[in-house]
């Protein structure tokens, strides 16, 4: 029997093909869907692993998430610079950083943060931490290497502004990999975004006069600069003229491209991007505003607190976790519906399929009859033609559940590549059943154009 | 000769009766008159009886009764000891391919397969397992019938060809009764006598019943037995 169904698909293999290929492309669509859910829940999931909680000014929660946990650029209102200097001074946190937007270099976003934040997201790969104004830690994914130099473009990613050239940044540290966007992020430290940002103020000067933190580095500046002199940074690539051979977009190396405003080597001037970091000018009250903070408590029973303490008309603390549940519950309305559709579009190839199977078996009628009148049972006849309908189907949900595999996997990659968020498509063994499920559905299916073709009088066939 | 059996239907040598045939009529829904309307007939075993007629007479409506095709609308059709009237569908299907080996006019061999594997098919669907001996037996009735090369696709074969491999699958679990309906009618005239010569001798040599419904004058001259249809009813 079975070298019979061999032969018979064999003999019409196009038309079997076409069939097959129809079932896997319906079940790879619901395959798709249900994969590339998971994958997005799962990515986003861990992508918030390091943030427990986050502080924003008022507005929306899911924004403020997007922004300082998935680096989506979107104007944020500032918080004022106290509350950056409370949450560090507060007992119930292990550490606070800000996250400062803005620029971007090569299509990576420009994060100003502070080192405690680089080892917040599972710390280096190679290099050190950035202790300096103008150094730059860069995520696992950017295309930079250690001691290479930049200019930073002003504005967000694909909004091209302008580019700072009066700022120099000095790749020192790569960041280990995250699975996350902040694998394709800059990290310079917080003050030097401040620092740029003010220096595009057409009284930049005054800025500078009457910020305390600019005040400071400038002044940090000039008491470094001596110092410097005697004793130059332990830091080769700092000196373009010899090193960072690549050049990305904007960059320059070293200084002796920089246009004629600059922070960093004005005629005599110490160079002001040398300056150490300094972890009291975040605590200046009066130090600027930060778009987000990310908050690590030191306790769970601490996490609830702070969320509670910063809940005010000014701040908004948020569990980024909390903020994916509620989007969660959003996407899978969504999955809902796709998967509604997708199993809509299973069912009318199903039905297809089944009008061409049973239209097939009209037309072999003959042949069926005379497999009867040779003396071949009905259980055969209904064994062959429900073997062949259920080889078939079988074939093509397996088929179906590769390619939906397959194209999770590139649509993820496809992903991942623009955002950074890693996504991981992965069958859990619910799919198993799943897919345990569809081949009994279509075994059931299959029965139909069997009993047709078993209940067909043999007599009747061949009278044709 | 039984009392009971009209002269010209009756077996015409002294042989054991084997197949009884008494008052069977069949009817088609939309017809007014039976398809077939036979009083009595019967043929003894081991016999070769030609059946004749114009279309429509009733011919492949016998063929359809006396293989147990179509279940018997009234009347009784008995095989030796086994009344197919009184069988159901499934127990006529068995009895058939245990009892008879069908010729037909179309073939009906089944492309993809070779010749060894049609003649066995009939037997690989009815069994699970093939019966020990079935293998070399086709291989002998395939050669006896001229077909060599047993491997051989069987569409790539000349129709003469496959009406010899039909009939080494005809006889292929050694029925006792042979049908043939039309077998050379789809044959040029050398093929046609050639499978006529192998059907009469196939079937002298097994001690089968030979039943052949034919428009071949040829072929039925060859028979010793001629039954005659008319419009459903048998004629002298």
């Amino acid at each position: 029997m079975l070298r019979f169904i061999a032969a018979d698909l064999r003999r019409q293999w196009a038309g079997a093909l076409a069939i097959l290929l129809l079932v896997a492309l319906a079940t790879a669509l619901g395959v798709v869907v249900t994969l590339q859910e998971r994958a997005l829940r799962l990515g986003s999931a861990r992508a918030a692993d390091a943030f427990d909680l986050v502080v924003g000014a008022p507005g929306s929660e899911t924004q403020l998430v997007l922004s300082s946990v998935f680096l989506q650029a979107a104007p944020l209102p500032l918080l004022p610079g106290t509350v950056l200097a409370g949450l560090i001074a507060d007992p119930r946190v292990t550490w606070a950083a800000p996250v400062g937007f803005g620029d971007f270099i090569e299509g990576y976003p420009i994060v100003g943060t502070t080192p405690v934040l680089v080892e917040g997201m599972g710390g280096l790969a190679q290099g050190r931490g950035f202790a300096r104004l103008g150094e730059a830690v860069i995520g696992a994914n950017v295309g930079m290497r250690l001691g290479d130099h930049f200019h930073p473009q002003h504005g967000r990613v694909g909004e091209p502004g302008g580019t700072h050239t009066e700022i120099t940044y000095h790749v020192v540290g790569r960041l280990a990999p995250t699975g996350t966007p902040w694998d394709r992020a800059v990290l310079v430290p917080i003050e030097t975004v401040w620092l740029a940002h003010h220096h595009d103020e057409a009284d930049a000067a005054g800025a500078a006069a009457t910020n305390p933190f600019l005040r400071n580095a400038h002044a940090d500046a000039a008491h470094e600069g001596d110092a410097q002199e005697a004793e130059p940074l332990n830091d080769e690539a700092h000196s373009g003229e010899t090193h960072g051979s690549e050049t990305h977009g904007s960059e320059t190396h070293g200084s002796e491209t920089h246009g004629s405003e600059t922070l960093e080597g004005e005629a005599g001037q110490p160079d002001a991007l040398d300056a150490p970091i300094r972890a009291d000018s975040l605590t200046d009250p009066h130090a600027p505003g930060v778009p987000a903070i990310v908050v690590k408590p030191r306790s769970i029973a601490d996490a609830y607190k702070l969320r509670q303490a910063y809940r005010t008309d000014h701040t908004w603390a948020v569990f980024p976790g909390e903020v994916l549940t509620r989007l969660y519950g959003t996407l899978g309305d969504v999955r809902l519906v796709l998967s509604l559709v997708a199993s809509g579009a299973q069912a009318l190839v199903g039905a297809a399929i089944l009008l061409v199977v049973t239209i097939h078996v009209v037309q072999r009628r003959r042949q069926i009859g005379a497999l009867r009148a040779l003396g071949a049972p009905r259980l055969a006849i209904f064994a062959i033609v429900w073997g062949e309908v259920a080889l078939i189907a079988a074939g093509g949900l397996a088929a179906g559940f590769a390619l939906g595999y397959g194209g999770a996997l590139a649509l993820s990659s496809a992903f991942s590549t623009a955002s950074g968020v890693s996504l991981p498509v992965a069958f859990v063994p619910g799919d198993l059943a799943r897919l345990a499920g569809l081949v009994l559905a279509a075994a059931i299916v299959a029965s139909l154009p069997a009993v047709l073709a078993y209940r067909q009088s043999p007599a009747a066939a061949l009278r044709g | 000769m039984p009392p009971d059996t009209p002269r010209s239907d009756a077996p015409r040598s002294g042989a054991p009766r084997f197949l009884r045939l008494r008052a069977v009529e069949q009817r088609f829904p939309g017809l007014d008159m039976p398809a077939l309307a036979i009083a009595a007939l019967d043929i003894a075993a081991g016999e070769q009886v030609a059946v004749m007629g114009p279309s429509g007479s009733g011919k492949t409506t016998l063929i359809n009764l006396l293989t147990g095709l179509e279940r018997v609308g009234q009347g009784s059709l008995i095989w030796g000891d086994t009344d197919l009237a009184t069988l159901s569908e499934g127990a006529r299907d068995r009895w058939r391919a245990a009892n008879v080996g069908l010729v037909m006019q179309d073939f009906h061999l089944f492309p993809g397969l070779s010749a060894l594997e049609n003649v066995l098919l009939p037997q690989r669907l009815a069994r699970l397992v093939l019966p020990a001996g079935a293998q070399a037996e086709a291989g002998r009735l395939l050669a006896r019938v001229g077909i060599e090369r047993q491997g051989q696709a069987i569409e790539t074969m000349s129709r003469g060809q496959m009406q010899r491999v039909a009939v080494a699958r005809a006889l292929a679990v050694r029925p006792a009764i042979i049908v043939a309906d039309e077998p050379t009618a789809s044959l040029d005239a050398d093929s046609g006598a050639a499978v006529a010569q192998l059907l009469l001798e196939l079937a002298g040599e097994s001690g089968a019943t030979l039943l052949v419904a034919t428009h071949d004058a040829a072929l039925v001259a060859r028979l010793p037995r001629v039954l005659r249809l008319e419009s459903g009813r048998l004629k002298d």
